[in-house]
């Protein structure tokens, strides 16, 4: 066999289909766009929006994976656990709006009426909610498979120097895990800056309130201001750079054993 | 001391452990067995780590056999060191002090010779430093009984014969009863007292390693014989 076909197949596939449309964003850029994107409101409203709230998503994303994979490490058993794992993959395979629907549903107007006409929706609390829903099985991967790569004597040790199992899990496996609960926040952060769907059906798209970056790109758009829309899109270009340079300069610290 | 009574574990339906029985007195004990021979799963089930399908574990007159790990007070050493990558050697050997506990921790310290890294990471320890740290770490809260599972594989014969007496006179002194896993009787030979082999499932005792060296030999050419 050729040994270049790796190299004849994979340089223009990822080429054209990768890096291209990365680069039409940013040739098209223009002076007037940019002009006219950074002195616009609801842009830097849709900036701070979607940083607030993927931060908040995120934070709570690793809370409660922190949570899961406690069960997933002492009790894969139970039936909290064979429950949670059901439904924990759930989110990925579902199509977002699917995922904004669901929670309209259940913090809406039937439920949490006594909030407003519409319960809690469009509002930018249910913002985080729609992005922790959507980032939270990613959070909960990385945890696991920080819990799974664990020395299970140095659990075992400390158990019999006195540590029951939550004691063990603050003290030893969560210091531990430092870097797997530092990859799950920024995976969660990245999942939640790029929900699209499940945010503008729950919280809606609504200029300076619950507009984010991926909203505002949608919004600019359809009303026809294309330079706009390039500007804030590399503007998401950019962010994500910067995150996924953030992951792999943090590499693990405690490799050494 | 230890009395373990009748321990019966399976995994699937590999049966590791079949009416296993072993009793520790103020001794030092080892239990010699080939690779898979069920020395670990056992020395777990002591520890409350593993639970047994049936059987019960007794120390000092205690029957804990209901008990979690960290009510049985057993001192663990496994097979790697298995530190607290995240603390200092000092805070690894204190980890099992709570606050109400006295315990003169330096005599440990000094007798295992640690004393000029316990200001280190673990990953700043060579390897026999590790397991001085490790053994001190689970001496330190006085166990009620020892247990060390093969705690110097991997380290070679050279160092392995340095640091077998050391560690044999600490436990000496210390006078804790020790249960010393081992698949290698020449290492048993350097630290224990009394000797016992598990084979097929089964403990038995035996009166000198030469003994145990030649039940196991035999085993190893029956396993690997077809
Ligand atoms: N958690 C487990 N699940 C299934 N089988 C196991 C488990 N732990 C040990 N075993 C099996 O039990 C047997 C005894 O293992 P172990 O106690 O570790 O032996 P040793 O320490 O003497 O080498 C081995 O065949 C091993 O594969
Ligand atoms: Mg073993």
């Amino acid at each position: 066999m050729n040994k270049n076909i790796i190299k004849i197949f994979f340089i223009p596939l990822f080429f054209l289909l990768i890096v291209f449309p990365i680069l039409a964003l940013i040739f098209n850029l223009s002076v007037d766009g940019i002009q006219a994107t950074m002195v616009d409101p609801f842009f830097w409203d849709s900036v701070k929006n979607t940083m607030l709230a993927a931060l908040l998503a995120a934070g709570m994303a690793v809370v409660v994976a922190v949570g899961f994979a406690y069960y997933h490490l002492f009790h894969p058993e139970s039936l909290v656990y064979k429950v949670a794992n059901l439904f924990n993959d759930l989110p990925i395979a579902l199509p977002h709006t699917v995922a904004g629907l669901a929670l309209l549903l259940a913090f809406g107007r039937k439920t949490f009426g006594f909030l407003g006409e519409t319960g809690a929706a469009f509002t930018l609390f249910v913002v985080i909610l729609a992005m922790f829903f959507v980032s939270y099985s990613l959070a909960a991967r990385t945890l696991v498979s920080g819990v799974d790569n664990m020395e299970p004597e140095v659990i075992d040790v400390a158990r019999t120097l006195g540590d029951n199992t939550v004691q063990v899990y603050f003290k030893i496996v969560l210091p531990l895990m430092r870097e797997a609960i530092f990859s799950g926040f920024v995976l969660g952060f990245s999942r939640s800056l790029s929900e699209f769907a499940a945010v503008i059906m729950f919280g809606g798209n609504m200029p300076g309130r619950t507009q984010v970056l991926a909203s505002y790109v949608f919004t600019k758009v359809e009303v026809g201001d294309l330079d706009m829309a390039v500007t804030a899109a590399v503007f998401c270009v950019a962010l994500s750079f910067l995150i996924v340079s953030v992951l792999s300069i943090r590499r693990p610290k405690y490799a050494e054993s | 001391m230890l009395k373990a009574n009748g321990i019966n574990k399976r995994y699937g339906h590999q049966i590791v452990l079949q009416q296993a029985s072993l009793e520790v007195k103020s001794e030092i004990k080892a239990l010699i067995g080939i690779n898979g021979s069920g020395k670990s799963t056992f020395l777990k089930i002591v520890a409350g780590i593993v639970e047994p399908d049936e059987g019960q574990v007794v120390i000092n007159e205690r029957d804990v056999s209901s008990l979690p790990p960290e009510l049985r007070h057993v001192g663990y050493v496994p097979q790697h060191p298995a530190l607290f990558k995240h603390l200092t050697v000092k805070d690894n050997v204190l980890y099992g002090l709570r606050k109400e506990a006295k315990v003169d921790y330096m005599k440990v310290v000094e007798m295992l010779d640690i004393k000029d890294v316990l200001h280190k990471r673990p990953h700043e320890l060579s390897g026999g430093y590790k397991s001085r740290a490790s053994l001190a770490r689970a001496l330190v809260p006085q166990p009620q009984i020892l247990l060390m599972d093969e705690p110097l594989t991997g380290m070679d014969v050279v160092l392995k014969e340095r640091i077998l007496p050391d560690f044999r006179r600490v436990l000496k002194e210390l006078q804790v009863p020790v249960l010393y896993i081992t698949h290698d009787p020449k290492e048993a030979e350097l630290l224990a007292d009394s000797y016992a082999i598990i084979d097929n499932g089964k403990i038995h005792s035996v009166n000198t390693s030469i003994e145990a060296f030649d039940i196991i030999h035999n085993s190893i050419l029956q396993a690997y014989s077809c």
